[in-house]
Order: structure tokens, then C-alpha cells, then sequence
């Protein structure tokens, strides 16, 4: 009911089960998609290419430090398939938001406690600290493993995923849900 | 080639996670509460299409895998903060940047706080190396390594198993109304 849809069906069709749902099929492609990068170049994965990143810095503002730093070196070049997979994602999401009609809000207020803008940023920010963190100790986030690794059968992107959805459902119910104010 | 294809495979995956509604926040948190799990839905099709295609291709033709290694001190509790950071800000690495794409403000300071967190990790690497990263390594392992069976026959029982409870559950919680 909350459902914005942009196909012009009547609403009784999409729900009588003539169509496939939509994540259905946008699944199926993606699914597809994977298979088709580890087939061409290798899985894909986003991560890793904010130490990258932070390496091509570090090497022009501090390259003694950049080439003493175990974990700068072990990432290596930010000239990878993966840096223009990032690259890949800003127009992709670029041309699919402008030919899809629907313009995305500039914010969405998520949670309870998200009375004003400025706590979205901070709550933004900080998740975004955690995310980071996080996926570079495990070695990879939710498209280098949970995607990409469970679809390898990977050991370590099966516990990633489960202590991913364990620290997010818990952390969900701990941050009230924002509810709209009508 | 290959930085080629990574762009390609990029625009097309940047395309599919917006119009499956990933870069929202919103949806992302609806997930989470188990409310509205059809971004679950589509990760689970994705790795169940996913694994059956990759692991059939190989039986043909050589495939680039690169399983990533065990550690499960590191990979366990990076999850753990993984997943907090994607309930409160709603957000993955990737989708922050789609986000940032169709225009929304806190993507890009998703995207911020997310380099500080690779600087952070990245200024701590050696403190946290032998006590997270080198304890119970077990090297890149597979289930189907695990379990002796043939990865094409792991894939095709996890994908079946994966799109047949897609396909049961509900994807939208029925929410509790006097009748």
C-alpha cells in the first residue's frame, strides 16, 4: 500500500501473480551479472576501493608513511577493475534515476530520533564510519561478500552475512523506527 | 580489458540497485525490521541466480573466483559492525554511491564517513592484525570444500533451497488491524 509503483498495470493485476515481482527479476540480473564478472575479470566487490583510495593519497601527501603501512601496501594500486566498477555504479544509478521518472528525496528521515535534518547527517556519517570499518576487517561488504562470496560458497561470506543481518536486525530495533506525522 | 568490463559490470549493477530501491535508506531499514524484506528477497535470487550460473559456467569454461579467506574473529565481528553502521545510516559501500548518483545529501555523507572508517582501519591494521586477522584462519575455504561434494551441487541445493523461501514468505509484514 506504501508500494510506489511505476508500471501502469491496474493494481489487481500486480497482485494476482500474472508478473513476476519486480525484484524477482532485477534478481535474476543481478544474479546474472555476477556470474558474468567472475566469468570476465572476477567478482565483484566495492570495498575494498576506499583504502585504495585512501592509498593514492597517502603515496602523494605522505609516501614514506604510505609505503611503510602493511595495509596500504597489501591493497595496492587503485588502478583495478574494481575502482571503475565504482565509477560504473555513480552512472548507472545516474541514468537509471533520470530515465526512470521518479526523482529519489534528497533525505529520508529513517529513524525515530531523526527529528532534524542535521541528526540524519550524523547518524549518516557515523553508519558510514561503522560500514567501512567494518567490511575492511572482515575483507569485504555486502557486494564482495555477501553477493559475490555466498555465491563462491564462500565459508567466511556465509558468517560475514549472518553477523551482518544479527548486528543490523539488532541495531534496527534498537533505533525506534521513524513513523511520519499525520 | 578488465578495468573495461569492471565499468561496464558497474553501470549495469549501479542501474539494477536503484531501481530495485537499494540506495534508499529507507527501504534498507524496512529490511531490517522485517517489514518490507524486498531487498532481502532480491540479495537471496541474486546469490541463488548467481551461484547456479557461476558454478555451471565453470564445468565449460574457467572462471576468475577469488574466494575470500576465513578469519573468523575479523570476519565475525567486522559483520557484527557492518551491520550497525547499515541500520543507522542505511547504507552500504556501494549503494551510498548510487545514492549519492540520484541525488540524495546523505549519501555523499555516508560516503564521507565511510572514508574515514578505511582511514581509521587502515591507521590501526598493525594493532589489530594478530589479534583479530591471524587467530582461527582457516585460508579460503568453500562450503563445498567443507563438506567434500562438488561446488556445481552445493550451488544448485543452496540456489533451489534460497528461491524456494523467496518464493514462500511474504514479502510485506501484514500489519496488525482491527478487523
Amino acid at each position: 500500500m506504501t508500494h510506489a509503483s511505476s508500471t501502469t498495470l491496474p493494481h489487481a493485476i500486480e497482485h494476482t501473480g500474472v508478473r513476476p515481482p519486480r525484484w524477482a527479476v532485477l534478481g535474476v540480473f543481478f544474479g546474472l551479472l555476477s556470474a558474468a564478472s567472475i566469468l570476465l575479470y572476477g567478482p565483484i566487490g566495492v570495498s575494498g576501493t576506499y583504502p585504495r583510495f585512501i592509498g593514492a593519497m597517502l603515496r602523494r601527501v605522505a609516501p614514506d608513511y604510505a609505503a611503510a603501512n602493511p595495509y596500504l601496501v597489501k591493497m595496492g594500486s587503485l588502478v583495478t577493475p574494481e575502482t571503475m566498477l565504482v565509477v560504473g555504479l555513480l552512472i548507472g544509478g545516474f541514468l537509471a534515476s533520470r530515465l526512470g521518472g521518479v526523482r529519489a528525496p534528497h533525505l529520508e528521515l529513517v529513524h525515530a530520533r531523526e527529528t532534524t535534518s542535521r541528526q540524519r547527517y550524523l547518524d549518516a556519517f557515523f553508519g558510514g564510519v561503522l560500514i567501512l570499518f567494518g567490511a575492511r576487517l572482515a575483507g569485504g561488504c555486502t557486494s564482495g561478500h555477501i553477493i559475490s562470496g555466498m555465491t563462491q560458497l564462500a565459508v567466511s561470506s556465509t558468517i560475514f552475512a549472518a553477523a551482518v543481518f544479527a548486528g543490523g536486525m539488532g541495531t534496527a530495533r534498537l533505533v525506534k523506527a521513524w513513523r511520519p506525522q499525520s | 580489458m578488465r578495468l573495461t568490463y569492471g565499468l561496464l559490470v558497474g553501470i549495469v549493477m549501479g542501474a539494477l540497485l536503484q531501481r530495485v530501491g537499494a540506495s534508499s535508506p529507507r527501504k534498507i531499514l524496512a529490511a531490517l525490521r522485517l517489514e518490507d524484506i524486498t531487498i532481502i528477497k532480491f540479495m537471496a535470487t541474486t546469490i541463488a541466480v548467481g551461484a547456479m550460473a557461476t558454478y555451471l559456467l565453470s564445468l565449460w569454461t574457467p572462471m576468475h573466483f577469488d574466494v575470500k579467506p576465513t578469519y573468523v574473529i575479523g570476519v565475525a565481528l567486522g559483520g557484527l559492525i557492518f551491520g550497525a553502521g547499515f541500520a543507522l545510516s542505511g547504507y552500504c559501500p556501494g549503494t551510498c554511491l548510487v545514492g549519492i548518483a540520484e541525488g540524495r545529501r546523505d549519501g555523499l555523507v555516508a560516503l564521507s564517513g565511510g572514508i574515514v572508517g578505511a582511514l581509521v582501519f587502515t591507521l590501526v591494521y598493525r594493532l589489530i592484525e594478530a589479534p583479530l586477522i591471524k587467530p582461527l584462519a582457516y585460508g579460503k575455504i568453500t562450503i563445498a570444500d567443507v563438506l567434500h561434494v562438488p561446488g556445481w551441487a552445493v550451488a544448485l541445493v543452496m540456489g533451489a533451497l534460497f528461491l524456494a523461501v523467496v518464493s514462500v514468505v511474504p514479502t510485506v509484514r501484514a500489519r496488525k488491524t482491527p478487523a
